[in-house]
């Protein structure tokens, strides 16, 4: 009886101690969201609040005719397919040589953190400057032209726009998975690499043998949650290129902020993040059940 | 108990913490009984600063007892971080009494009934010593709804040793402005050495309109048509191509660069610039060693129009305001002859009283009196339409796809649409 008692109050105290951050949630991420989604089925322009008119599948049938928004898909998939590889394959090398426990390292290992502690903005907004499309000015092409080539466009390039942010991008996020990749690296016993050493195996075999499958749970992790950031890609083309040239870097985000506060058609800006939101939240289920089967 | 008690409060703490700092409405009378009137401006410049720091005060001590007049300087950052917040306040009704916005978003406010007419704020004579200009930009269906105390003009930025050096001379009348061809030849001797002939880029945002529609303008067409509904056929006609061309050879040609570096004329790195007036202060200051000159807009080949771009930040009255006499009070005083002078002195930019130009002599004398000439006789304030921000941003879009290789008409054609699409989804039944 008494034992009942107490298990009845300690759920209450249960419910009170997770209250603060049900609230906030709901206040900030709940609410907001199924606001979001019915403002989809508004004409709701920012100007006007209290002009709002409920307008059905609208937003919805414009949006799939919309040719904008299905090059801010492909866009947002090309970036995440090609960052997500390269990056993280960047990430596990890094991560390899620098896990030895040489002297020295430490500086390394800042050095290639460092971008990661640097605002995205101000890293977007250098490597504007190298990857200027004059050799005068850029730093990139100044390099090409000395070597005896062609200078490159960069972002003024439709052809080579996206491909120059992905670079950057993995240049700048690697560092963080390198982190993470490093603690895994530290996770693998020695005496694992001592078995395989006696059996002969060489540097290649031990890590393909040995590194790779210990890493297997920490791989999963970083490619999952590279490709949900890689997905919410924004800062970049907002800073480098403005979607442009010839909509080659406008993404799904940065196509949400054009409608929405840009152009002020909000309903519409509404109705691209709910599809946003499909899309994000069936890669994560997707993958994980990939994961699981596994 | 007393241990979950605890608990309970500081939950309630937190949660209430989080709220606080929401739903804090303006105050529109204080605690001695005036009537308050807030004013939202961009932050700015130190002397900028003062100068309200000083016109509150005298303002407050000449009414006391009946009106408090204060200000709030919202961070620009970029233009859209000042308009987030308007945006916020437009959702929650709660705008200040005076709002201060970009001269191309006084008809955005006004067409969608956030800012009032302030058609009465002054008697006819007052309103007959602002620029046509400056007026121009803040009317909208015939009625003003803004009052902008500075004004803003571009014009033709040259180096006076690389013009030497070349045997260029240059325009000293605006008769002789040069034409698009003129303007195309001096670019083409000019370049060389890593030295580009011209710089046409401001930025690659709202600098595009507001520099590059006067070529629209000069070549006999506009962005859109007069009343702002729709810029089919304007943007996208025969002649805005021709302008789109002829602006896309300078930078196709290498005589102007697509991503000039920061401050590329003033480094001796473009022989001219179409710059803003307010690049003569900046020069005066901190490039004294650069020899430098400017001369007018250049105009279109054959019978182009004289042209030259205008614009400013004006202050505008929301739909908020409760006590709109005391909001009189403040605009009649913060636009007063004495006010627009002073104000105008400290951010050094031409004022939009004619009367101030009697007093800030310096714009009789060269160079600046160049830029008092053209807002007097050939400016031009951005399209005055309620899909503005759909417009600029096509615009910005459409060149800089022009400028990367697509064909002229085909990138006007889309931004023309996507501004008609616009307006007829908002606007076009109200």
């Amino acid at each position: 009886m008494h034992k009942s008692v107490n298990k009845v109050s300690e759920r209450k105290a249960a419910y009170i101690f997770i209250l603060p951050a049900v609230v906030l949630l709901a206040a900030f991420l709940i609410y907001p969201s199924l606001q979001t989604v019915r403002y989809a089925f508004t004409d709701y322009n920012i100007m006007r609040p209290d002009r709002i008119v409920f307008c059905g599948f609208n937003n919805f049938a414009e949006l799939f005719q919309d040719e904008d928004f299905w090059i801010a898909v492909k866009n947002t998939l090309y970036f995440t397919v090609l960052v997500v590889p390269f990056q993280t394959v960047l990430a596990l090398a890094l991560a390899l040589l620098i896990s030895s426990r040489r002297k020295g390292v430490a500086i390394f290992r800042a050095a290639y953190f460092s971008p990661q502690v640097t605002s995205m903005v101000v890293v977007a907004i250098l490597w504007t400057v190298m990857y200027n499309s004059s050799p005068d000015s850029g730093l990139l092409n100044a390099l090409l032209v000395n070597l005896g080539l062609e200078p490159c466009g960069f972002l003024n390039d439709p052809d080579t726009a996206m491909n120059s942010i992905i670079f950057m991008s993995a240049w700048q996020g690697a560092g963080y998975q390198m982190m993470i990749f490093l603690a895994g690296l530290q996770g693998i016993s020695a005496e694992q690499y001592e078995a395989a050493s006696i059996d002969g195996a060489g540097k290649i075999a031990s890590f393909f043998y040995v590194t790779l499958p210990g890493l297997k749970n920490v791989i999963q992790y970083v490619v999952m949650i590279t490709v949900i950031q890689a997905m919410k890609l924004f800062t970049q083309p907002y800073v480098m290129t403005k979607g442009g040239p010839q909509n080659s870097t406008r993404t799904l985000v940065y196509y949400i902020y054009e409608q929405g506060f840009q152009k002020r058609n909000f309903g519409y800006a509404c109705a691209v993040a709910a599809i946003f939101f499909v899309i994000v939240i069936s890669l994560s289920l997707g993958m994980k059940k990939i994961i699981k089967a596994d | 108990m007393r241990k979950r008690a605890v608990a309970a409060l500081l939950a309630a703490v937190m949660v209430s913490g989080a709220f606080t700092g929401c739903g804090k409405t303006k105050e529109r009378v204080n605690e001695e009984g005036e009537s308050v009137i807030t004013v939202w401006s961009p932050s700015d410049e130190p002397a900028i600063e003062e100068w309200w720091i000083d016109k509150i005060e005298e303002f407050n001590q000449a009414h006391e007892g009946e009106i408090e007049l204060r200000r709030e300087a919202i961070v620009r950052a970029d233009s859209y971080a000042y308009e987030d917040k308007v945006n916020a306040a437009i959702t929650s009704n709660d705008l200040p009494d005076i709002l201060y916005v970009d001269g191309p978003n006084v008809s955005i406010y006004a067409a969608n009934e956030v800012t009032l007419p302030l058609d009465d704020f002054f008697p006819e004579e007052e309103w007959a010593d602002f620029f046509d200009s400056s007026k121009q930009q803040n009317t909208y269906d015939g009625n003003i709804y803004a009052v902008g105390a500075t004004e803003s003009s571009v014009a033709l930025y040259y180096n006076k040793d690389m013009l030497d050096a070349a045997g260029i001379d240059v325009p000293e009348s605006k008769e002789d402005a040069w034409t698009w061809s003129e303007y195309y030849e001096a670019a083409k001797k000019l370049t060389k050495d890593g030295v580009v002939g011209t710089n046409i880029i401001m930025d690659k945002g709202e600098g595009l309109s507001y520099v590059l529609e006067q070529f629209w303008i000069s070549n006999g067409t506009d962005f859109v048509n007069e009343d702002g509904s729709s810029a089919e056929g304007y943007l996208n006609s025969a002649e805005g191509v021709e302008a789109a061309k002829f602006l896309n050879s300078l930078i196709q040609d290498g005589y102007a660069n697509i991503d000039p570096i920061q401050k590329e004329f003033h480094n001796g790195k473009a022989a001219t610039m179409l710059g803003g007036s307010w690049e003569v202060a900046t020069l005066e200051k901190d490039y004294p060693d650069l020899n430098w000159g400017i001369t007018y807009f250049p105009v279109a080949d054959g019978d182009g129009i004289l042209t030259s771009p205008t614009g400013d930040w004006a202050a505008s009255v929301t739909k908020n305001v409760q006590d709109k006499d005391a909001v009189k009070e403040v605009m009649q005083f913060l636009f007063s002859a004495d006010n627009v002078t002073t104000y105008a002195q400290a951010i050094s930019k031409p004022p939009t009283r004619e009367s101030s130009y009697d007093v800030l002599e310096e714009y009789n004398e060269y160079p600046r009196s160049v830029f008092k000439e053209q807002l007097m006789e050939t400016g031009h304030p951005r399209p005055r339409t309620p899909s503005y921000s759909v417009l600029t941003a096509e615009f910005a879009e459409a060149m800089l796809n022009i400028f990367a290789g697509v064909d002229p008409q085909e990138a006007l054609d889309a931004a023309a649409a996507a501004m008609d699409k616009d307006y007829n989804k908002y606007y076009a039944n109200d």
